[in-house]
């Protein structure tokens, strides 16, 4: 019952782009301003607290492409939240690199463009609905301790050398928390 | 066959943003010709977005927001109606006459011949691509067929990754699309292989030292044109 719930409107998100993309639906892109913006808010403001200014930008940036982009989103390659998050990320990077003390011309437009994976594979669709499951389920169970550093790299875009820094633990015990999470979350396969 | 991968962590840093543009590129680089690490990124952007999904969100107003966004929209829409003229696509070049990644495409406009190659040895050069202001120093280097390196140390992290042809040093030998990650300690002394030159993309976070009793005479040289010393 409850896992009804939550898919519905994943689904509804999914219509709401496909409307954008063919005929450029306003009340559809309204939708996805007032469940994203927040989201996209509060991901800005975990890597840069009180920073509302900069994360009303890059929110603002991220909504114009996905109402610029709508058409290439491919619902079969990622999930919409993995596509926004990915957005969300390229576009705090863009902005950190324009705005940063350290300026730099290196284009990360060109380095996360190909990480789509184009292999035709018949059984994608069902591989990624499990691990999505998989990870969205571990991730509840995941310790206080292995969660926390996630959110540090993930949310607060910190390297583990910088989380380790912050939290004053040594790198290594930093690293086997990232590892044990992964490896919990069938992410991470030892080589 | 792909034998040498960026470390978990790298993969997870460059998955969620934090790890430093000069590394992304040359993981981006990686990822081009690694399907397993494409797949391995895949899952980690998936980590990603539930995270996201996860974030507290404030109870801020957002009209105002609003309201500008659907201006600067509607704005956009108006000026689209007006140019009639349609953005032209830019001319395709035909990349695939060339092997030069799509991630290096940014420096490399046509070919590595084009690029400003500064010859070190007979059999040893390099052309700098980028020096981040306080930060790294990505390079190519281009090494005969058969011919040593010079023995060297890395005064700082060293990315190496192999773009063309293949080397080997004491540790192993490295193909096409191998991602070699050095720190501060190592000492090498690579070789390439016979059959021909090997091209690789590296980035140093500190310029590398060399140790042969000769070619301790280039480190000046290499130095000057690291972005950290150059001041």
């Amino acid at each position: 019952m409850e896992r009804a719930i939550q898919i519905e409107p994943d689904e509804q998100r999914v219509a709401d782009m496909l409307a954008i993309a063919e005929h450029r639906d306003q009340a559809a892109l309204v939708r996805l301003f007032d469940h994203y913006v927040p989201k996209l808010r509060a991901f800005c403001l975990a890597a840069q607290p009180g920073a509302n200014l900069m994360a009303d930008d890059i929110a603002q940036e991220v909504m114009i492409r996905i109402w610029n982009k709508a058409h290439t989103y491919k619902p079969e390659s990622a999930s919409l939240n993995t596509w926004v998050f990915t957005l969300a990320r390229n576009a705090r990077i863009d902005y950190l690199r324009k705005n940063s003390r350290h300026q730099s011309d290196i284009d990360p437009e060109y380095l996360w463009q190909n990480v789509v994976d184009e292999n035709a594979d018949p059984f994608k669709d069902a591989q990624q609905k499990r691990d999505q499951e998989r990870i969205q389920q571990g991730l509840d169970k995941l310790p206080a301790d292995q969660k926390q550093v996630l959110a540090k790299v993930y949310l607060e875009g910190k390297t583990h050398k910088e989380a380790a820094e912050e939290l004053s633990l040594p790198l290594g015990t930093i690293k086997s928390r990232v590892r044990l999470a992964l490896h919990k979350l069938t992410i991470y396969v030892k080589r | 066959m792909i034998n040498y991968h960026p470390s978990i962590e790298i993969l997870t840093d460059y998955a969620a943003g934090s790890l430093p543009l000069a590394h992304s590129l040359c993981v981006s680089t990686h990822l081009e010709r690694c399907h397993e690490c494409q797949q391995q990124i895949r899952k980690l952007e998936m980590l990603g977005s539930h995270l996201f999904d996860q974030t507290k969100t404030d109870s801020r107003q957002l009209s105002n927001l609003k309201d500008s966004f659907f201006e600067k929209i509607n704005a956009q829409a108006e000026q689209e109606r007006d140019s009639l003229k349609i953005e032209e696509e830019p001319a395709e070049i035909d990349w695939d006459n060339y092997a030069i990644p799509k991630s290096l495409r940014q420096f490399i406009k046509k070919s590595y011949d084009d690029l400003n190659w500064m010859r070190l040895s007979p059999s040893f050069k390099i052309a700098t691509l980028y020096n981040e202001e306080g930060g790294a120093q990505i390079a190519l280097t281009r090494v005969k067929a058969g011919a040593h390196m010079p023995t060297h140390t890395h005064t700082g992290d060293e990315i190496t990754l192999v773009l063309e042809g293949a080397f080997s040093d004491e540790s192993g030998v490295y193909r096409q699309g191998d991602f070699i990650n050095r720190d501060a300690s190592h000492k090498h002394k690579p070789i390439v292989t016979k059959d021909a030159e090997c091209i690789c993309l590296t980035v140093l976070d500190a310029p590398i030292e060399f140790t042969g009793w000769l070619t301790r005479l280039l480190n000046p040289i290499i130095r000057r044109y690291h972005p950290h010393s150059s001041r």
